[in-house]
């Protein structure tokens, strides 16, 4: 079915464009996004991955193995760091799977899994990042000013892509 | 049958962890110390790097578009300012060309062929941002082919915004000082102080909070006031002198009251760069 699909050109397509307007959005919003009392950092790439795992029914999209690519030209590309989210972002994947076999996805549903992936992509991120000394931020400050408004900006992200990024995966089915 | 598996998933991830800190750890190890990345990263963050344009391209012109309608509107009173600042930029200017060319024969005497306020310029576009809350980081549209060589600083409107982290052929990384890690390069700074005493010293960090730069450890008996300009000193041989970092904002002594600690306000807004310039030492 997967190879047959126009998924199979079209989500690795939609992931790079993700990956990309992650960093535009941060530039061109940057003055909005990073202000020091609080710090919005887009992960749309999260969501596109997340929305595949929402979205594929029977089609069986190897997301785990894009996901690890998407993290590796993130790393390379982004940070410079090598080895944080090539498996932070396969791993937000198997999260979210192991918990669509227990909640059946729909939209409400979805804002909660996508919620959790956002806390442990940005608390591992932090982890990962604290230990390599890229950054000495406090747990307490990394709470207030990172991890409380990336949820917000994600979220409301959500909501408002949730039914386009489905109508584009139906599409492409 | 279900022990086995449990066991397995946890081999995987003390694997997957292990791995993990290796490879952070080799790539902090490659960006502190080698000049440029290995090979085939460069090679890869090329490519990256090219078709991100595609999508960064149309994505900066439309926040260009959008900021330039609303800068229609002030337009006019700008305008009237800066009728009155150009009237005196040309005297400046005249002068110092004047300067530059008796400061170019005074060298030729004493036989001077660079000195550490040379430097020449490229300018670059900023593509776009690493989306993270501690790296600040942007990348740039010139690369080694264009020659950009690693450490080197980057300025933007009047002052200094960051240095070149990473370099690869056709795109770089600029690690901006608003960036806080402990392996930023600090860059060497000094500051004539209104009685014409110079004294030196290094940046040593970012306050976020307040938006301006500290710089510890000054053990100087020179008075520092409020509104004493800081320079790049072209100490260290990577950075050229004179370039502009910011206006002393306070001084006052540091944590243990034995050295002056400074807050310097930066020249330039750091959170909104579009256009950099590179400045190249001539060797």
């Amino acid at each position: 079915m997967y190879r047959l699909s126009k998924l199979r050109f079209g989500f690795p397509i939609g992931l790079l464009l993700m990956l990309f307007l992650d960093g535009s959005i941060s530039q061109i919003f940057s003055t909005h996004l990073f202000r020091p009392s609080a710090i919005m950092v887009s992960h749309l790439v999260v969501l596109w991955l997340i929305a595949a795992v929402l979205f594929e029914d029977q089609y069986d999209i190897p997301i785990a193995r894009w996901a690890a690519a998407a993290g590796a030209i993130f790393d390379l590309y982004y940070t410079g760091i090598f080895g944080v989210y090539v498996f932070i972002f396969p791993l937000a994947v198997y999260l979210t799977r192991l918990m669509v076999a227990y909640i059946s996805p729909n939209f409400l549903s979805g804002l909660l899994i996508y919620f959790i992936d956002i806390t442990m992509v940005e608390a591992l991120g932090y982890l990962a990042s604290r230990m390599v000394h890229l950054t000495s931020m406090a747990g307490s400050t990394f709470l207030v000013t990172t991890l409380g408004p990336t949820l917000a900006l994600n979220l409301a992200l959500f909501v408002v892509l949730y039914f386009p990024i489905r109508w584009v995966y139906n599409w492409l089915k | 049958m279900q022990k086995f598996s449990f066991n397995r998933r946890l081999v995987i991830i003390i694997v997957c962890l292990i791995v993990s800190f290796a490879l952070m750890t080799v790539s902090v190890a490659v960006r502190n110390k080698r000049s440029t990345p290995p090979l085939i990263q460069q090679f890869g963050n090329d490519i990256v790097g090219l078709t991100d344009r595609i999508v960064a391209l149309p994505a900066n012109g439309l926040s260009g578009s959008v900021s330039s309608i609303s800068e229609l509107l002030n337009t006019y009173q700008e305008n009237q300012q800066l009728k009155k600042q150009v009237g005196e930029l040309a005297q400046t200017k005249v002068r110092d060309q004047t300067l530059a060319k008796e400061n170019k024969q005074l060298k030729q005497q004493i036989k001077l062929n660079d000195s550490l306020t040379d430097y020449s310029a490229i300018s670059a576009a900023v593509i776009t941002r690493t989306p993270s809350s501690w790296q600040n980081q942007v990348v740039i549209n010139k690369g080694s082919s264009a020659g950009v060589v690693k450490n080197m600083p980057v300025m933007s409107g009047s002052g200094l915004v960051g240095r070149v982290a990473e370099v690869n052929k056709t795109n770089s990384k600029v690690e901006l000082i608003t960036d806080n890690n402990d392996s930023a390069n600090r860059f060497a700074v000094q500051i004539t102080t209104k009685s014409g005493k110079t004294v030196n010293g290094v940046l040593s960090g970012f306050n976020a909070n307040s938006g301006q730069i500290t710089m510890n450890n000054i053990t100087t008996k020179a008075k520092i006031s409020k509104g004493d300009k800081v320079v790049t000193s072209g100490l260290g041989g990577v950075t050229p002198k004179g370039l502009y970092v910011g206006q002393v904002a306070k001084a006052s002594g540091d944590d243990y009251g034995l050295s002056t600690k400074l807050y310097i306000t930066p020249a330039t807004d750091l959170s909104d760069l579009n256009i950099v310039t590179v400045a190249v030492t001539k060797q």
